[in-house]
């Protein structure tokens, strides 16, 4: 009761700064993302088995389960199956033939997620990590009606097979598997299960372990191995382990991919076929594609992946005496290929996408019963650059003896995930920007030439301004004609719309920045902040090979110009508008531990010392006390204008702000105490100019800390204790010359300061506020001049969200324990409260969920009010603020109509009334003269 | 999906017959009639003593499930993208009595007050808890602007100053006409006598101000107005 009572009094008092309704989903953006999907576990599913709509489901690279309508390319729901960013190594996910669950198995956990709503249905967490997950397709009438089983087979000290209940999620029974064999993968039968293991032979070499257990007991019938001689030796090698027994085969190869030798599991022989070469090049990797539902043929498809060109078999099980034979070949094609398979009824069909076309055929013979041209994906990708299909899945619907209608999804060489029907683009989900690193804004290239010739100008003698500027303006003549064209429609526009709407014709306020992402996997990728719903570039800077990582680093140092660095080397440019490279390929420098450093001050971590080195030569170092290590530390942003060295007060007297260019934030914890330390340090001196420690704190949830203008703030979860209350909290210091008003203390006669002769240290005020939730991230808006007030950005994990926080709200300076004085009020100040409840408006993704957001970054307009946010992580999400409202450009809520028809009004009112008044003055010269 | 710490994880095997919580969310007409409309992102989180922290994703049924929890006080949060919840603590504690089974029990709590702060008790149990959270108010994320509203726009000073002079403009002849004689040589006389009426008065002179008079340098007052009175 009393909370929401001090949450109301708050509301009251602060002033609202919110989302209006008419600017949400207008002038913010989100792409919300689920990361590259995986080949495995992307697939088309009914999530109701009664209707013949189906979404497309996939657990990406990151994790991310998600459900995805195959119309529109909108999510319609997603799970983070790994919060705290570990990278599991094998993933899963099942959807069973008529059923209204999808299984995930993700490092320990196995879990069913209502198809259609993405809510939990059951989860079972393993021992040991997963190997696999399957789906019992043939029932043995011990399910409980309507949901079909899951097996799981996991690993670590006691490797297990599980039959896990499809409705309720209780292990029924389990079979620890003996030996130190590696579990590796699982296919059932209509009577038995077979866990596969890899056993490694004494000469180094993989031999397959195949256990065979009861399905219905889980006790153990059968053991056997296959006699893989020599030629395996890495069970990469191994292609394929059918699930089920539509595709009951052990596939695998040697290591120059001479043979294919395919087992039929449950027997123990085996068969090879060579595999003839097409090609001069090697074959890079061969892929088995089987279906996955259980009625359908045991036919599979074998594709051949050269580094110019692809192929592919078509094989046929006869199930009744194990033999494989081969049926029929794929024709070589150029490029990369992607296959997928799907079923109708019994039939299989196997969906072949190349550069140029899509073809379907059946399994059963090699006619094509489908072809679509493509003429382009419909992405955008670097100058040159092949686009190429990387792994498809497809939907298809056959009448007769034709393929009447195909979807297929496919996942691109760019990164973007785009769904074809019959050939022709119907979206595209730019998934590359899930595993963005770093971004930076830069000014569009063509906005940036016309500052660069303004500068020209400036710094040349007058005549020579005065032609280059009628030569400028000459040159602008020629865009006349197409300006005089599209000026009546601009002209409507301009009475119609609102002013705020009109962005695309000129970038007055600097809204049109261009956002430059780097990703994972070496890419640029550059949108455009006033139309973000295209991409505008995106080009590949960074050959890394699979399993190489980059550590980019980007700066726009010159307006219109990006420059992108990976560790160490030196950096290439690109134009910011087309992303066309200014110089050559960028060298890949490999990685080491890295602190963000200013421009002026380099710093590195070396033994947990924290040291600082100008131009080389090192300063001054910082050791945490023992026990202690370094969490993170925020220098204050070298570029951080303000426009007012003091804070007026209500009596228009000045507090003066401690400004200092040089200093840092810096967070460490002491695990074996529960402490976290806060200094605000000077980076000149290295001295510590202010610290603070908190007990109790919870060092598993993330610290977060900003640093900007004279203050700072942090954010941490602390244990219930005397002192303090369990939960979360928030604490924003202020640092000041001196408290007393119109005295700036030590410095007041100086002009000149050095943080190196003279140790003045600032009156700091701090003020903890107890929040809702945690932090993992906090950033500050930016805008040009800094006259703005600032606005404390912060992520929340938890609600899928970043809130804006009022500086107002959590000023140090809010009196404690009264009510504000008259002055106070003046200035805005109100009564402290300990709870800082985040008021829904102040969310800035209002409805909309953002999720697994690492970073916010902020850019200042042309214009003073507005400051640009862009957040990313895995989500992409965009707005524009204001913090101060937007007082130098027509917002929304300015009714051209409205003025329109004022001035209208009173241009009537003047032409009646005046000869009425008219004739009034002359009857009173006539009365009183 | 329950996202554990590797080092609860540890503990949390071990312990195979630990306390289990549930949590309800019930249909809570007029705020959620229907709890089935909650986004699937609605999770409830258990947040332990340093290190241990549980989150638990809405299940089919509208519930949160919590199997294994150790002996510690937790405070339980739920959320969600359109709703508050509000925060309760729960606290796991060795039973009184000795038996294997442990004690569990939840209450509200209230943020910036003391962790012995309780609110009304939520419910207790023996090795299993299942208690019901209903939502405290709906977020509403949008600050709607003024509109503009006839009411409002007539009710601002200038448009009332402006209304009553053209009252006044319309008004007043009108009114004049209708006034018996007396009462119109009565105005009439005030008006002379008023400072601000008659030739004499303040708006007259200002009225026929001589301008170019006044700067070559001539007297004001019964000059100029002997000036008015040739024209």
């Amino acid at each position: 009761m009393l909370s929401t009572l001090l949450t109301a009094a708050s509301l009251l008092l602060v002033p609202t700064l919110a989302v209006f309704a008419d600017e949400a989903w207008n002038v913010d953006y989100h792409f919300a993302l689920l990361g590259a999907p995986k080949e495995e576990t992307s697939f088309f599913h009914q999530p109701n088995p009664s209707s013949r709509a189906s979404l497309i489901y996939t657990l990406s690279e990151q994790h991310a389960l998600g459900a995805v309508n195959p119309r529109d390319g909108s999510l319609v729901w997603r799970q983070l199956l790994s919060s705290d960013g570990i990278a599991y190594r094998n993933s899963f996910l099942r959807a069973g033939e008529g059923q209204d669950v999808v299984i995930s198995g993700v490092g320990h956990e196995v879990a069913a997620w209502s198809a259609a709503d993405g809510r939990l249905v059951w989860s079972l967490s393993t021992e040991g990590p997963l190997e696999d997950v399957e789906i019992l397709e043939l029932s043995d009438g011990k399910e409980t009606a309507g949901a079909k089983d899951a097996i799981a087979l996991s690993s670590g000290a006691n490797p297990t097979v599980q039959r896990i209940d499809g409705a309720s999620g209780a292990v029924k029974w389990q079979f620890i598997i003996d030996g130190s064999d590696a579990p590796y993968q699982l296919s059932a039968s209509s009577t038995q299960i077979f866990a596969i293991l890899i056993h490694k032979t004494i000469l180094g070499y993989v031999k397959l372990r195949v256990v065979v257990l009861d399905r219905v007991t889980g006790h153990k019938v059968d053991e056997y191995s296959l006699s893989s001689e020599n030629e395996l030796s890495t069970t990469e090698n191994i292609v394929s382990v059918g699930a089920n027994s539509a595709s009951p085969m052990i596939a695998w190869t040697d290591s120059l991919y001479t043979t294919l030798k395919v087992n039929v599991v449950g027997m123990k022989s085996m068969q090879s076929f060579d595999i003839a070469s097409h090609d001069d090049s090697p074959i890079e990797h061969v892929k088995v594609h089987a279906p996955y539902h259980v009625n359908s043929l045991s036919h599979f498809l074998v594709h051949y992946q050269t580094a110019t060109s692809h192929w592919a078999d078509v094989f046929h099980i006869n199930l009744k005496n194990g033999k494989v034979e081969k049926a029929y070949s794929l024709p070589k094609l150029a490029g990369r290929g992607a296959f997928s398979t799907s079923t109708s009824d019994a039939n299989v069909y196997f969906t072949r996408v190349t550069r140029d076309e899509i073809t379907t055929v059946s399994s059963a013979s090699h006619g094509v019963l489908g072809r679509w041209p493509l003429n382009t994906f419909g992405v955008v990708a670097g100058i040159g650059e092949q686009v190429e299909p990387i792994h498809a899945a497809s939907e298809v619907s056959v009448k007769g003896d034709t393929v009447s209608a195909i979807r297929t999804t496919i996942l691109l060489s760019t990164g973007d995930w785009v769904m074809l029907r019959d050939g022709k683009g119907i979206w595209n989900r730019p998934e590359m920007l899930a595993s963005t690193m770093v971004v930076t804004f830069a000014l569009p290239a063509d906005a940036a030439a016309l500052v660069q010739q303004l500068e020209v100008e400036a710094h040349s003698n007058p005549v020579a301004a005065y032609a280059h500027r009628v030569q400028r303006h000459l040159a602008d003549l020629q865009r006349l004609p197409s300006i005089i064209v599209s000026l009546p429609q601009q002209i409507v526009k301009g009475f119609l719309g609102t002013s705020a709407d009109d962005l695309t014709a000129s970038d007055t306020f600097g809204f049109r920045q261009v956002i430059v992402c780097a990703t994972r996997e070496g890419r640029l990728v550059a949108l455009d902040a006033g139309s973000p719903d295209k991409i505008v570039w995106n080009v590949n800077v960074a050959d890394l090979q699979p399993g190489q990582s980059w550590e980019p680093y980007l700066a726009s140092r010159i307006a219109g110009v990006v420059e992108v660095s990976s560790r160490a080397g030196a950096g290439i440019q690109y134009n910011a508008t087309n992303g066309q490279p200014l110089a050559e390929r960028l060298p890949v420098v490999p990685e080491g531990p890295q602190v963000p450093s200013s421009q002026v001050v380099l710093y590195t971590v070396h033994d947990g010392t924290l040291e600082a080195s100008y131009n080389r030569t090192p300063a001054w170092a910082f050791t945490p006390m023992h026990g202690e290590r370094l969490i993170d530390m925020v220098p204050r942003p070298v570029n951080d204008p303000v426009a007012s060295i003091g804070k007026v007060l209500g009596d228009r007297r000045v507090l003066y702000k401690y400004l200092d260019s040089n200093i840092a934030l810096l967070v460490t914890a002491q695990d074996s105490m529960g402490t976290a330390n806060i200094y605000v340090l000077s980076t000149v001196s290295g001295a510590i100019i202010y610290s603070n420690v908190h007990t109790g704190v919870d060092l598993t949830i993330p610290i977060a800390s900003i640093m900007s203008e004279n203050w700072f703030a942090y954010s941490f979860t602390n244990e219930a204790s005397d002192e303090a209350s369990k939960g979360h909290q928030l604490v924003v210091g202020e640092l000041f010359e001196s408290l007393v008003p119109d005295d700036r203390g030590m410095m007041g006669a100086t002009t000149n300061f050095s943080g190196m002769q003279t140790a003045t240290e600032p009156f700091v005020l701090t003020q903890t506020y107890q929040i809702p939730e945690v932090i993992s991230k906090l950033a500050v808006t930016r805008t040009r001049q800094g006259i703005t007030s600032r606005q404390l950005l912060a992520v929340l994990p938890d609600s899928n969200g970043i809130v804006g926080i009022p500086y107002g709200a959590v000023d140090p300076r809010r009196p404690v324990n009264r009510d504000p004085t008259k002055d106070e009020q003046a200035e805005g100040l109100v009564r402290y409260t300990a709870v800082l409840e985040f008021d829904p408006k102040w969310f800035l993704n209002h409805q909309r969920e953002i999720v697994g957001v690492k970073n916010v970054f902020t850019s200042p307009a042309l214009i003073e009010s507005t400051s640009l946010v862009f957040a990313y992580g895995l989500d992409i999400f965009g707005t524009r603020l204001s913090p101060s409202f937007s007082f130098d450009i027509l917002g929304k809520d300015f009714n051209k109509l409205q003025m329109l028809a004022t001035v209208a009004a009173l241009a009537v009112a003047t032409f009646i009334v005046a000869p009425l008044v008219m004739r009034k003055q002359v009857d009173q010269r006539w009365r009183f003269l | 999906m329950l996202l554990l710490t590797p080092l609860v994880f540890a503990t949390l095997t071990s312990i195979a017959s630990a306390a289990r919580l549930t949590v309800s969310i019930p249909s809570s007409p007029p705020l959620l009639p229907n709890p089935a409309s909650l986004a699937p992102s609605t999770h409830a989180i258990l947040l332990g003593p340093p290190g241990t922290r549980y989150s638990a994703p809405l299940r089919r049924d509208n519930t949160f499930a919590f199997p294994d929890l150790e002996e510690a006080s937790y405070l339980l949060t739920i959320q969600s993208r359109d709703y508050f919840f509000p925060p309760l603590r729960v606290d796991v504690t060795k039973a009184a009595d000795g038996t294997q089974e442990q004690t569990i029990a939840a209450w509200q709590t209230f943020r910036g007050n003391e962790w012995s702060n309780k609110g009304p008790q939520y419910g207790s149990g023996k090795g299993t808890l299942n208690i019901q959270v209903s939502p405290s108010s709906q977020k509403d994320f949008y600050q709607h602007r003024g509109g503009f509203d006839i009411m409002s726009f007539v009710k601002s000073p200038m448009i009332l100053m402006g209304l009553v002079s053209v009252v006044f403009i319309f008004g007043m002849p009108y009114i004049m006409d209708n006034m018996d004689p007396e009462m119109k040589e009565e105005m009439a006389e005030m008006q002379k006598k008023g400072p601000l009426s008659g030739s004499n008065g303040a708006a007259s002179q200002i009225q026929n101000f001589d301008m170019a008079g006044w700067l070559a340098g001539k007297g004001s007052g019964a000059e100029s107005g002997g000036t008015v009175k040739k024209r």
